[in-house]
C-alpha cells in the first residue's frame, strides 16, 4: 500500500512576506487620482493683478487672480464606500503658489500651497459624480511672472 | 511553491484595482497682464478703487497749492503752511482715507511690470526757476518745501520730503515694479524773500518714467 505524503507547509520566504505586507497596506489605504475630465475652468487664462495687503506698507510683490471652476469628479469607482478627496497642487513653475477656494457646499473650502494637498471631502460616496462650483483664487510672486504659466491641479481619493 | 503562485495572482489583482479610471487633472493658465503705469498728483482719474476692479484714466485737472502772506509778515523767515484745492483724501487703491483734504496733496500710483526684472519707475518734477507775478516779479521756487506722511502710515515714504530745486529737474519719488505707492504732501512757503506785492504763480510738472 502506497501512501501519498503531503509536504508540510513551508514558511514564506522573507521577500514574499514583505510584498504581501505591502499589498495589504496598499489595499488598506489607496490613493488614486480622480477622473475630473468633466471639470470646466471658466477663465482658462486668468490675468493676474498684483495686490498688497496695505499700500501703506509700501511693499508688495504678490499677484493674484480668480476664476470659477465647475468641478465634476467621477467617483463611481468608490460608490457606496467611504473616501477622502483631496485637492492637490503639485510643486511647479513659476515658484511658490498659493491657492484658495470657496465652494457651494458640496466640497469643503480651503487653502493650500504648492507641493501640498487639502481635504475637500470626507465621507460616504453616494453618487457616481460629485459636483460643485468653486471660486478658485491663485496667488504667486509677481516677480516670477515673466510669461504665461499653466498651473496644474488634480483631485485624489484616499479610500479604504 | 503553491503559495507563491497564489501570491502572484493576488499581486495582479492589486495592480488591476490601482488603475480603475483614467486619471485627469485640470489646468488654470495664469498670465501676468500688460505693463501699466499710473500717477496721480492731487485729483486723479481712477474710476472706483483698484482692489474693487477700478481702472485708471486721465484727468486734466491741475491742482493749486497756495498761501497768502500778510503784508506785516512778508519775508520774516517764518515758514507758512500752504493749502491745496485738492479735495482728495482717499487712496485710489482701496478708498482708505489717507490724506487730509485741502491740507495735504495726495500723490500715488502704481508701476506694473510683470516679470523678474528688478526695475524701478522714477517720478520727476520739472520745476521753473521762479513763481512770477503779472509785473514779471519773481519768487524762487526754492522757497517751497514739503513734508510727507499719511494717516496710519509707517516706514519710509515712497515720496519723501523735499524742497524744490529752482529751474531744475528733480526726482521726487520712485516705485518698485508691481507695487502701489502713495504719500501725502504738506507744502510750506519758506517766507524768506521780500518780493513786491502781487500774486505769484508757477507750474510744476510731474512725470513718471518706467523702463
Amino acid at each position: 500500500m502506497s501512501r501519498r505524503r503531503t509536504p508540510a507547509p513551508r514558511p514564506l520566504r522573507p521577500i514574499a512576506a514583505a510584498l504581501l505586507l505591502a499589498c495589504a497596506l496598499t489595499a488598506r489605504s489607496a490613493t488614486t487620482a480622480i477622473d475630473d475630465g468633466a471639470t470646466i475652468v471658466y477663465t482658462p487664462t486668468v490675468t493676474m493683478g498684483w495686490q498688497s495687503r496695505s499700500p501703506r506698507a509700501h511693499s508688495s510683490t504678490l499677484m493674484a487672480g480668480t476664476t470659477p471652476v465647475r468641478v465634476r469628479l467621477n467617483v463611481s469607482p468608490w460608490l457606496h464606500r467611504n473616501g477622502r478627496i483631496y485637492l492637490v497642487l503639485p510643486a511647479q513653475q513659476p515658484g511658490p503658489i498659493r491657492a484658495s477656494w470657496t465652494t457651494q457646499g458640496r466640497l469643503l473650502p480651503g487653502t493650500l500651497v504648492s507641493g501640498t494637498r487639502a481635504l475637500v471631502y470626507s465621507g460616504p460616496i453616494t453618487t457616481p459624480v460629485m459636483e460643485d462650483l468653486i471660486q478658485l483664487a491663485i496667488a504667486v510672486d509677481g516677480r516670477q511672472m515673466d510669461r504665461v504659466y499653466n498651473i496644474d491641479f488634480r483631485f485624489e481619493m484616499d479610500s479604504n | 511553491m503553491g503559495q507563491l503562485r497564489i501570491f502572484a495572482g493576488g499581486l495582479c489583482s492589486a495592480l488591476a484595482l490601482s488603475v480603475p479610471v483614467p486619471a485627469r487633472a485640470f489646468t488654470v493658465a495664469i498670465a501676468a497682464g500688460s505693463q501699466e503705469i499710473y500717477l496721480q498728483v492731487g485729483v486723479g482719474g481712477f474710476s472706483g478703487t483698484y482692489i474693487a476692479g477700478g481702472t485708471p484714466g486721465n484727468n486734466a485737472t491741475i491742482n493749486n497749492v497756495s498761501v497768502t502772506v500778510a503784508t506785516t509778515t512778508v519775508g520774516n523767515g517764518t515758514a507758512l503752511a500752504m493749502a491745496t484745492d485738492s479735495s482728495v483724501g482717499a487712496s485710489s487703491y482701496d478708498g482708505y482715507v489717507f490724506c487730509t483734504p485741502n491740507v495735504q496733496l495726495y500723490i500715488g500710483g502704481f508701476y506694473r511690470r510683470p516679470g523678474n526684472g528688478n526695475t524701478t519707475a522714477t517720478i520727476t518734477a520739472t520745476v521753473p526757476a521762479a513763481l512770477v507775478d503779472a509785473a514779471g516779479d519773481k519768487i524762487s521756487f526754492a522757497e517751497i518745501s514739503w513734508t510727507t506722511g499719511g494717516n496710519g502710515d509707517a516706514g519710509a515714504e515712497p515720496f519723501p520730503a523735499g524742497t524744490f530745486v529752482a529751474g531744475g529737474s528733480q526726482v521726487v519719488g520712485t516705485m518698485a515694479h508691481n507695487t502701489w505707492n502713495e504719500s501725502c504732501w504738506t507744502f510750506s512757503y519758506k517766507n524768506s524773500a521780500v518780493p513786491p506785492q502781487g500774486s505769484y504763480a508757477g507750474q510744476v510738472v510731474y512725470t513718471m518714467t518706467a523702463p
